[in-house]
């Protein structure tokens, strides 16, 4: 019986013990390249070589002062805006077609519009590049343009903008649109003016997360883009192939700020939005 | 006067059958654009896909028009090919069980954790999935050669007294790909986790059960259809991703992902890496419907 004493007055000590080694395992582990690139962007030198002995905004000023790397940089920006404009729009009217209206075949529609996310980059990039590769309208080359990858990324974003709108739409009350429908708001109006308003959360959100996903995105724009048109990140896969810089440690920063600049706003507007509930 | 009543009502009729054609044809014209997006850039994509697969590749040009099973067979004779399956297998296999692992553990702690850590936990957990993946592949590109920070770290805190490199081994191919997928089944385990009652570990030790004997009794049954549904998630991931792998792995680590991407954009043989493409969709298919089909079993019995 002693023994089993001891045991059970050790155990919840080395549980404990575990639970701790693990949480700083698991800190160590999802912060470590953070940090190191974080660190990295503000070294001097050349080399990408530890410890750091000089630091200076060097290879900021580098990034600014490259026109290939700013180029890089506005067309992520500008498909990631494209990729989430379409993307939400098309999840948005999905969505509410099926949280108002009876569909033959809901589920099988609800599968086929969901399939894409789970399909490997690599594979839609494939797909894409051959069905659209030599494909041009009226003398504009559709393969290698923004319209392609925008619309390449929506099949990613726009199924996850459908699953998060879906989920958002069940929250809607449906007397306050049948009460719409009463006051003789016809179905468009009444979808503008009092169910959009509504969610506004939801479409913010689908926004920003559709433009995060394009902006983070390189496989299939490695696929589809060509040199004028590629993204910051297909830019930085094809030069640490090549040497990785310091360079490469900034404009990981600047991307990730970007994406923490849209969950900023998705906080603030979350905030504001409550605010607005509570007055 | 009944001629009058008769017309209004035919007025009235026809008026709803408008209405309710209307009614019809609202919810397809609202789906409209996502089924265009879905139908022309991934239905036909990937038919013409199938079909690029079985097209004659003759001296380096991208494709000649053709019907050959050449492609497929190669792809299960050349032992290139066939180790590159095997080898991406494995290393999806591998590295889904360590994210699994550590998913759940993780998952646990947040759920057992006060909730003051929780909205701290989640937001450390979702740092990976919001930063790009070549933004990850370049930490630790820097963190695992002889000149990264692991072997400084190790070498000023005097653990080793030469510079060690791990960087293009498998093991740091393997670190990378665990950092990718392991948001997915964090999340997913932790909604599971979120689910449960916690008075039921309480009621276990009360029973006299150990810590051991609940978890293997209590927690693990009533978690084993999300540890199915994470796996699965992690093993769809890791089997497409070719960028970690070969950015981190040894330069002989070619998977699947890598061998597409080489066929494409490197050797310009589009029937060969669609034949590629064609294998892996219909693994990753398989793989979903396995999960699927345990799932329903497992909800069945238990109903």
């Amino acid at each position: 019986m002693p023994e089993a004493a001891i045991r059970r007055s050790a155990e919840p000590f080395l549980f404990r013990t575990l639970a701790i080694a693990f949480t700083v395992f698991i800190v160590g582990y999802i912060l470590v390249p953070i940090l190191v690139t974080l660190v990295m962007s503000f070294n001097d030198a050349a080399m990408i070589r530890f410890p750091i002995t000089v630091w200076s905004l060097r290879w900021y000023a580098d990034f600014f002062g490259s026109a290939q790397w700013t180029d890089a940089l506005r067309n992520s920006i500008v498909i990631a805006a494209g990729t989430a404009v379409i993307s939400t729009s098309a999840g948005i009217l999905c969505a509410w077609a099926f949280q108002r209206f009876p569909i033959p075949g809901r589920d099988a529609l609800y599968v086929l519009i969901m399939l894409p996310l789970f399909m490997p980059g690599v594979v839609l990039g494939l797909g894409v590049a051959i069905a659209f590769g030599g494909l041009s309208i009226g003398g504009y080359s559709f393969y290698g343009s923004r319209a392609m990858v925008m619309l390449a990324h929506s099949l990613w974003a726009m199924p996850l903008v459908f699953m998060l709108m879906e989920a958002t739409f069940r929250t809607v009350d449906n007397r306050i649109v049948e009460a719409s429908y009463d006051l003789g708001g016809g179905p468009v109006r009444t979808f503008f003016e009092i169910v959009l308003p509504m969610v506004s959360t939801g479409i913010v959100s689908s926004l920003l997360f559709a433009f995060v996903i394009s902006l983070n995105e390189f496989v299939m724009a490695l696929f589809l883009t060509d040199r004028d048109t590629q993204t910051l990140p297909v830019l930085m896969w094809l030069s640490l192939r090549s040497a990785g810089t310091p360079r490469l440690a900034v404009a990981s920063v600047i991307l990730a700020l970007t994406v923490f600049a849209c969950l900023s706003l998705i906080m603030l507007w979350y905030i504001r939005q409550l605010r607005k509930v509570s007055q | 006067m009944t001629a009058v009543a008769s017309e209004s009502e035919a007025t009235f009729a026809a008026q709803r059958q408008a209405e309710l054609r209307r009614r019809a044809l609202a919810p397809w014209i609202l789906m409209l654009p996502a089924l265009l997006i879905v139908v022309i850039f991934f239905g036909l994509p990937m038919l013409l896909m199938a079909r690029m697969s079985f097209n004659l590749h003759i001296d380096q040009r991208l494709y000649v028009p053709g019907f050959t099973f050449e492609h497929y067979v190669n792809l299960f004779s050349n032992p290139l090919f066939t180790n590159a399956i095997w080898t991406t297998v494995q290393l999806s296999v591998l590295a889904s069980l360590a994210t699994v692992f550590i998913g759940y553990v993780f998952a646990m702690l947040v759920w057992l954790k006060p909730p003051r850590w929780r909205l701290l936990m989640i937001g450390l957990a979702l740092c990976p999935l919001l930063i790009s993946e070549i933004a990850i592949i370049f930490g630790w590109w820097m963190f695992f050669p002889k000149n990264g920070l692991l072997s400084f770290a190790l070498l000023s805190s005097g653990l080793i007294s030469d510079k060690i490199s791990l960087m293009y081994t498998e093991f740091a191919a393997f670190i990378g790909l665990i950092y990718v997928t392991l948001p997915f089944c964090f999340f997913i385990l932790l909604s599971i986790f979120d689910g449960l009652d916690k008075r039921l570990l309480e009621a276990s030790a009360d029973l006299g059960a150990s810590p051991v004997t609940t978890f293997r009794e209590v927690l693990l049954p009533l978690t084993w259809t999300g540890i199915l549904v994470a796996f699965s998630q992690s093993f769809i991931w890791t089997i497409g991703t070719y960028a970690t792998p070969s950015a981190l792995g040894p330069d002989t680590l070619w998977t699947m992902g890598f061998l597409i991407q080489e066929q494409m954009l490197g050797k310009h043989n589009w029937p060969m890496a669609s034949a590629f493409a064609a294998v892996l969709v219909i693994g990753v298919a398989c793989v979903m419907a396995i999960t699927r089909s345990m799932q329903s079993k497992r909800t069945a019995f238990h109903a």
